[in-house]
């Protein structure tokens, strides 16, 4: 059984639509310490790509995807 | 933080609409965020977008049903989303002084977020060696 992530911080950035979601995500991410897990939470469906995109590119831990209801729950882990 | 896979991204506006605009900040405002330098040059009649006046008038240049949509749902608008790129990224607009000139706009009719006036061969600096788009 894989071990749950908890976040550490959690953005709610539903009923916001592209970019919203991911500028929130980035302007946390730029404030938390490295290891933190930051959750965004978004109900606009181009997150679930767009978010895993950035992350990869900008070479920040994608944790998890978890779907909720109407919502996606997007776990990103600062690693530098 | 974030690793850009360009250093440099530079939108030039000449369009007034709406869904233009947007899409222009949509794209530079995630550019800026995700560690590229950004550089709006801002001319013609899209200058026009970019006073105090249309924005406190709501003066949009509004076609298509998706620009209406924009609106109706009240999202941020460019103007916005600009203004919150600039206080968390790289992130520069000018104004076009040859539109400025020629329509007697000055700076401060024109939005906070334009940081300067200036002509093309400025511009030209400080775009080279990036990406330039324009709308």
């Amino acid at each position: 059984m894989a071990e749950t992530i908890h976040a550490d911080k959690t953005i709610d950035a539903r009923g916001s639509y592209c970019p919203g979601p991911l500028m929130e995500l980035i302007k946390t991410l730029k404030q938390v310490p490295v290891g933190t897990v930051v959750e965004v939470w978004s109900s606009d469906a181009g997150s679930k790509r767009d978010i895993p995109q950035w992350a990869e590119r900008a070479k920040q831990e994608l944790v998890y995807i978890r779907d909720e209801d109407g919502y996606a729950a997007i776990g990103v882990r600062k690693v530098k | 933080m974030a690793e850009a896979t360009a250093p440099k991204l530079s939108v030039v506006l000449v369009s007034p609409q709406l869904e233009k605009l947007h899409a222009a900040a949509t794209m530079t405002s995630v550019a800026a965020l995700s560690g590229m330098q950004v550089n709006l040059f801002i001319t013609m009649e899209a200058l026009r977008m970019f006073l105090k006046e249309t924005v406190e008038k709501r003066d949009f240049v509004v076609e298509g049903e998706v620009s209406r949509t924009l609106l109706a749902k009240e999202v941020p608008l460019y103007y916005q989303m600009l203004a919150d790129a600039k206080e968390s990224g790289d992130m520069h607009i000018y104004a076009c002084a040859l539109a400025a000139d020629i329509m007697g706009w000055k700076k401060e009719e024109m939005l906070e977020i334009i940081d300067d006036v200036i002509g093309v061969s400025e511009y030209f600096g400080i775009a080279l060696g990036g990406i330039i788009l324009t709308m």
